[in-house]
Order: structure tokens, then sequence, then C-alpha cells
């Protein structure tokens, strides 16, 4: 049974509706799930571009994750800076970063490119917990109060449209990104260089932007964080945290936009009500990766796609 | 400093880099030979390593058996679970129009699982502490201090390492295993039983990393996330080429001469990121690893 448009539009229209009076049925802590969910959206659309769409593995993901956040922070609360230009700034320094990471690893494929960005991401943690005097170090920094526009924005609450919006753009940009000719330079690099090549695709620029841009969202995803978030610690922009985007992706369906956002929301909803279960919250997640892995080998987005026919997924 | 302080920093750098290189090696070559083999970093390593620890401690301290008891239990046990998690879930993946990031995932879960349990099991909440097998006597190498312990490892490690070299050149199953290694279709033409030769590869690798951490837990604390040791295995397995068996010793034994180094003459907060630094530079100049063969071109 294939997904009709009027359907797809209608659920569409739902979701959203939901999505914008959310805010006012619910919890302070909802709200700050909410928040939480739509960061990891834009983080897991970030690298579902460089590994699902262009199949580069890179594994750094967190670290510009974490320029951006420590950018936004330090500009913000020391220089006095706008928010909206020091998350801009902080886009734009994870950008130049990824941009460089991608000019040195071009070369590189597969578990080689794994294992230097994986390095690149580790040393990267290794930065914000060392380099004290701009970091704080292994303290944690304070993130300051955020304004933005003319509202302050002093809880969850008072962010979640802000950072709604910023999703929305993000997914829409995406979409659009995906049908350009950049997008399938994308997806032909992933299939096969030598074709792609041979089709006139440049296949180095097209890995360096996939690196670039998916630095780029990363850094957004930061910079938006710190607009509603009072704290950051480096323990947590470790590899863990790129591992749980790297799982969002693939249990959403590689290469799929809905699934990098359908996988972000269950593995994000998945991690946090496991919470509730501390001493049994590994081994729950493992058996589930483990089960998804065997039952689900092309993710949710795959496994829609099968059932309903093909207009589901893409 | 002057040159008497940077000669002795040296021979001691050296001597304790060799004895933590060796363990890296053992881990890098526990990597090496599921990469070659099954295509695919068992992420899971690490956490093999763990548990493989525990299970030994949970003998030797719990049920206080006898360490010649103990290894070759510890050893069965890894051999047997590493072989298991092949057969139910890896085949089940190797056959679903398998890609490797799948493989991966599920390695990561069983890497989730084991910190799990044991963390469940009551033995690994707290820090503790292995009892030494060698004793901790000291001795002299040149200007070095070594303990005995650290002698201990330096053999077994080598031991076990000509052991499994001469197995993969000399005997059928070593050199079957080898074949899969390096075509799997063909291997499968000239009558290799691949599922099988697969799961004996990750029952091999699951005991080498439970030797690992027989040999190196009595000189670390024990926790359930003393399983990260094992990215130091990873950055060895790098610098030799992953594919390179010969290479990952090397590359084992270069991180660990190079941490110490770098804690002797730079700072201790410096060793933690020093592997990290190296497998960087290593990878941007030689992208394949010192020993790995030329990257090969994927075919249309």
């Amino acid at each position: 049974m294939p997904i009709t448009l009027p359907a797809k539009l209608g659920s569409l229209a739902v979701a959203l509706i939901a999505l914008i009076v959310l805010p006012h049925l619910t919890t302070g802590y909802v709200v700050y799930l909410a928040n939480l969910m739509l960061i990891y959206i834009i983080l897991a659309l970030g690298l579902n571009i460089l590994i699902g769409e262009t199949g580069q593995f890179g594994l750094a993901h967190v670290a510009f994750y974490g320029i951006g956040i420590y950018t936004t922070a330090i500009l913000a609360g020391r220089f006095d800076v706008p928010f909206p230009v020091a998350i801009v700034a902080g886009m734009l320094l994870a950008g130049a970063i990824g941009f460089l990471l991608g000019a040195v690893s071009f070369r590189m494929r597969d578990i080689y490119l794994a294992l230097s960005t994986f390095a690149f991401g580790e040393a990267m943690q290794w930065v914000f917990k060392s380099w004290d005097d701009v970091t704080n170090g292994p303290n944690g920094m304070r993130i300051p109060q955020a304004s933005m526009f003319g509202f302050r924005i002093t809880n969850d609450h008072d962010a979640y449209y802000i950072v709604l919006a910023v999703t929305i753009v993000v997914v829409l940009a995406t979409v659009a990104l995906m049908r350009s000719r950049l997008g399938r330079a994308f997806r032909a690099v992933r299939e096969s260089e030598p074709a792609a090549l041979a089709l006139g695709v440049n296949v180095r620029l097209t890995k360096v932007i996939a690196f670039t841009l998916s630095a780029v969202y990363a850094g957004l995803a930061g910079g938006v964080y710190a607009s509603f978030s009072s704290f950051i610690h480096p323990d947590s922009l470790g590899f863990t945290t790129t591992i749980l985007v790297l799982t969002m992706i693939v249990v959403g369906g590689l290469g799929s936009i809905a699934g990098a956002i359908m996988g972000a929301l269950i593995l994000g909803l998945i991690q946090e009500l496991l919470r509730q279960a501390p001493s049994y919250q590994e081994i729950i997640y493992g058996v589930i990766l483990i089960l998804f892995m065997m039952y689900a080998p092309k993710g949710v987005a795959g496994a829609i796609k099968a059932r309903f026919g093909r207009s589901a997924a893409k | 400093m002057d040159w008497q302080v940077i000669w002795l920093f040296l021979q001691q750098g050296v001597a304790s880099g060799l004895v933590t290189g060796s363990i890296y090696a053992l881990l890098a070559v526990a990597i090496v030979i599921i990469f070659k083999t099954t295509d695919a970093p068992n992420f899971a390593a690490g956490e093999l390593f763990m548990a493989a620890a525990y299970v030994a401690l949970y003998l030797l301290v719990f049920l206080a058996l006898p360490f010649v008891a103990v290894v070759p239990i510890s050893l069965g046990i890894a051999f047997i679970a590493a072989a298991l998690f092949y057969r139910i879930v890896l085949q089940k993946i190797g056959s679903s129009a398998a890609v490797t990031v799948n493989v991966v995932i599920a390695t990561l879960g069983l890497s989730f699982v084991l910190k799990g349990l044991v963390r469940k099991t009551g033995v690994g909440d707290v820090p503790r502490s292995f009892p030494s097998i060698f004793g901790n006597d000291t001795v002299m190498i040149g200007q070095a201090v070594l303990t005995m312990q650290d002698i201990g490892i330096l053999v077994l490690a080598v031991l076990s390492m000509t052991i499994f070299f001469l197995f993969f050149n000399f005997t059928r199953t070593g050199r079957a295993m080898r074949a899969v290694g390096m075509n799997p279709k063909a291997a499968v033409l000239v009558g290799i039983n691949l599922r099988r030769t697969r799961m004996l590869i990750w029952g091999l690798s699951g005991l080498l990393s439970s030797l690992a951490a027989i040999l190196i837990a009595p000189k670390i604390l024990m926790t359930a996330d003393m399983g990260s040791v094992v990215i130091l295995g990873f950055a060895a397995a790098i610098i030799g080429g992953f594919t390179s068996l010969p290479g990952a010793v090397l590359g084992g034994i270069i991180i660990g001469v190079v941490e110490n180094l770098v804690g002797l003459f730079i700072s201790s907060r410096a060793i933690s990121v020093a592997p990290f630094v190296a497998i960087m530079l290593v990878l941007v100049l030689r992208p394949q690893g010192l020993l790995g063969g030329k990257v090969a071109v994927k075919k249309v």
C-alpha cells in the first residue's frame, strides 16, 4: 500500500501543529527533551550528509558540535557578541576546521578515514579538556543566558520555538540540497568513485564539501544548544556521543532524511527513557542496536519502504 | 635536562614502552585478524578485553581457583563467547545484504551489553585490583627498572605472538584463515568452510583479548571502563596498516614507546593525546599505514 501525497501532507501538517502546541500542554522536562531531540535531528542530518549520502566515514562529528558550543558561548559570554552572530561564527569556524580535515583526509577511505577522523575527534576532546584559559578545562564552562532578536531566553520554553524554527529550516534546506546537483554528486561518490569521476563529478571537491557541510551542521547544532543550555562539560563531547549520532542514522536508515529524523527521535528518546533504569541502560541499548542490525538492516526508513512501497522513505 | 637524565629517561621509556607495547600489539593482532576476515573493525574489542579480565578476576578471587586453572578457563570462555557472537549475530547480519556499518553497529551493541553486564554483576561497580602473577620484585636492565610482572608480560606476549605466527603460517587451519582474509570467494572454491573459519577467527580474537587482559590487569586499576585501553590497540593497528600482522606488532611497540617517552619528556597530561596525534600523522603522510599494502582501488 503506497502512501499517497495527500496522506503525506496531512501527516506533516498534524505533526507541525502538534509541535507548535507542544509547549502549552506539557511540563518543562518534556520541552527540554523536545529541544534536545531537535538538536539531535540537526546533528543526525549533518552526519547523514557525510556518511549516509557521500559514504565517507567521518567520525569526528561531535568535535564540530563542541567547536560550535564553545565558540558561541565564548563569543557571547566574554566578548558580548550578539547570540545569532556568535552562532554563525561557530558554524563558520566548525566549517573551516571541517574543510581542513576534509582536505587532508580525502585520500583516505573506509577504515583509515574512520580511524583518522576518530583520532581527530579524540584530540579535539583533549583540547576542550586541556585548554584551561579558553574552555575552562575539565571543570566545564558556564554558558551565558542568550537573548535573540529582543527575546531573552531564560528557560527551555523560551528557546523552544527558536530551536524548532531553526530545525525546520535545516530540514527543508537539507531536502533541497539532496535534490540539487550537489546532492546527486554526493550519492554518485558514495556509489562509485570511478563512475562519478567518469561522469564529470569532481570527487575530491565533493568529498571536501561534504566534510565542510557536515561540520557546519554540527557547529549550528552546537550554537543552538548553547542558546538554551547553561553549562557544557567536555566529557559529553567524546566518542560516545559521536557513536550515538552514528547509531541514530544507521537505525533510521542511512542516506534517508526521514530516516535520520526518525533515528534521532527513536534513539534519543530511548536514551532519555533508559535513564529511568540506569542499571539496565547499557544492556537494553546494546540489545536494541544488535536486534535492529539483525532484523532491520536498512533501518526504519528501509523497513517502511519495504512495507509500503517506494514513495514512503525518501 | 642534562644528557645523563635524557639517557636514563630513554632507557626507562623504551623498556616500559616495550612492555605496554606488547599488550597493545596483542590487542592490535586481535583487531586485525577480525578486520582481515570479516571486513569490519570490531568495536567490541575493548569490552571483550574488559569482560575477560573480570571473568579471570572472578575465577581467581571469588572462586579462589589457582592460576593454572584460571588462565585456560578464562581463555576458553572468551573464545566461546566471541565465537558465539559471530555465529548468532554476525552471521545473521552477514546473510542480509550486509553493509560493513551494520556489523560495526552490532559490535558496538555488544560492547554496550558487555559493559552493562559487568556493572550489573556487582563485581564491576567498584574499582578492583588484580593480583600479580609474577610478583613485583624489581629488576634492573641497564638503568631501567622493571618488575617481574613486566618481564612476564613481555615474555608471554612475545611467546604467544610467535605461536600465532607459526599457527598462521604452518597449519592447515591457519592457512585457511589467511586464505579467507585474502579472497573469501576463492577460499570457498578451494573447499574452505567460510563460516566455520570466521567463527574460529572470532574465537581466537576473543582468546587473544583475554590473554592481554590477564597479563595487563595487575598493572592497571580494574573498572568497567578499562576497555578504553583498546583505543591504543586500534592506534597500533592503524599505524601498522590495519591488514598486516607484523605491522600490528610494530605499531603496538611504537605506540607503547612513544607513550612512555612523551610521559617522561613532555608531561603526563600529554600521554592521552599522543597516540591520536601519531595516528593522524601516520595516516596523513602514509594513508595505508607503515606496513599496509597499497590501497586497492575498487572496481566499478
